[in-house]
């Protein structure tokens, strides 16, 4: 059976999916989680999930979206606007910016 | 985990649904969590009243994008609260209908014209990310996670409304007349977003203290004012002689809070002002009217075979 392993570095952050392993129950899942992807990265938590479980949607069968043209919805269209005067305005669009190209680099 | 230790331990993105947490700490971030909540999807159906004033095209496709995204910040408020284990997303949603569920007191304010998109757009919504940005470091993980994508989107609002506001600014006098008075209808609403004074909230101190709010109600609406006074005065907006705001000796500005209307502030947070009973009527009476939705939803055969599109 195969788990997927998710791991968490600090409390607080998101547990991001690491790999998976062979085992034939969640005790030895965890076991097995612990000694391949812990050992030697900063780990705060794991998470083992049976692989059969996770439900998955893919970019070919559905449309995700981001494809077409919305630049209305986004903070960089209204760029006679200056976000500075606020930090969290500008980190906002900061991280769309970044969002933005990461699209652009799939899309093309 | 007794308070004690809770309090110790206190910091950004301490404690998640595997810790077991006191009673008091539990329900304190429910009750900030849902009114979040609350004030997100009360926030949404009041900014939608704006899609049918915005005078183009472009003004309206932003609008039904801002509306859409508010009410998706409620549903993610409504999962962080329900990992706290005290109240269902369910019971949440039915004390939002039937007038329990607390909500901010900008949202108790029906609006009709489009020179109130800014206040809420701009100002409010500025207002609402300032408080939003400090609680990225809340101590409830899964509060602390729904802010980084709530932060994500609102970028977007807030320049969105300062273009509106800049827009009715450099239009017309009369346009610009209009502005005016609906800044100073608004603008003492907007003072007290952040709510009374430290000594006069109830919740604040205990909140800090277990590390759910990073910062005061006071240094929040300072911050603001520092901001957000600038931005009026450079659009022409006249900020009125009362409530009075003045600088302090750190240069930093405050506002005399005894000219304030706390009465209503109070009749508002027991949602009993004539706007609240007509926010939460018209809200609940939208509900009923696509209540047939929700069911054909349930009855939905899930074994049907679709692709469902992903709302872009």
């Amino acid at each position: 059976m195969i788990w997927e392993v998710f791991r968490q570095e600090e409390p607080g952050d998101y547990h991001q999916h690491v790999g998976n392993v062979h085992a034939p129950d969640r005790e030895m899942a965890k076991q097995f989680a612990q000694i391949q992807h812990a050992r030697r990265m900063q780990t705060n938590s794991l998470w083992v999930v049976p692989q059969s479980e996770i439900g998955e949607v893919t970019a070919e069968e559905a449309s995700f979206g981001g494809e077409t043209d919305k630049s209305y919805r986004w903070a960089m269209t209204y760029n006679d606007i200056d976000a500075s005067f606020a930090e969290e305005v500008a980190e906002s669009e900061e991280e769309q910016r970044e969002a933005a190209e990461k699209r652009t680099e799939v899309n093309s | 985990m007794d308070i004690e230790t809770v309090e110790q331990r206190a910091g950004p993105r301490q404690f998640g649904p595997s810790d077991e947490l006191p009673e008091e700490y539990r329900r304190a971030a429910t009750r900030m969590i849902q009114f979040h909540a609350n004030s997100e999807v009360m926030g949404g159906y009041l900014d939608k009243e704006f899609t049918r004033h915005a005078p183009s095209l472009d003004r309206k496709l932003a609008n039904t994008a801002k509306v859409q995204d508010e009410i998706g910040h409620a549903q993610l408020l409504y999962r962080a609260a329900e990992t706290l284990g005290v109240k269902t997303r369910e019971e949440m949603l039915d004390e939002l209908a039937n007038g329990e569920g607390k909500f901010l007191n900008c949202f108790h304010y029906p609006v009709d014209s489009w020179y109130e998109a800014p206040m809420i757009d701009f100002f409010v919504d500025g207002g609402a990310m300032r408080r939003q940005a400090t609680l990225k470091r809340t101590s409830w993980t899964p509060y602390a996670h729904a802010m980084d994508k709530i932060c994500f989107e609102e970028g977007f609002h807030v320049k969105h409304g300062e273009s509106i506001l800049r827009e009715l600014m450099t239009s017309s006098k009369a346009v610009q007349e209009r502005v005016q008075e609906t800044f100073e209808e608004w603008w003492p609403r907007i003072l007290q977003f952040f709510g009374p004074t430290n000594d006069e909230s109830h919740h604040d101190e205990f909140a800090q203290r277990v590390g759910l709010k990073t910062v005061s109600n006071d240094e929040l609406r300072n911050s603001f004012l520092n901001m957000y006074v600038p931005k009026a005065e450079k659009y022409g907006l006249e900020i009125p002689e009362y409530p009075r705001i003045f600088e302090r000796d750190d240069g930093t500005m405050a506002v005399r809070e005894e000219d304030l209307d706390w009465e209503e502030f109070w009749t508002i947070a027991k949602n009993d002002y004539e706007g609240s009973h007509e926010q939460i009527g018209s809200r609940r009476r939208r509900q009923e009217a696509v209540e047939w939705v929700r069911q054909a939803m349930d009855s939905w055969d899930t074994t049907a075979e679709s692709a469902p599109q992903a709302a872009d």
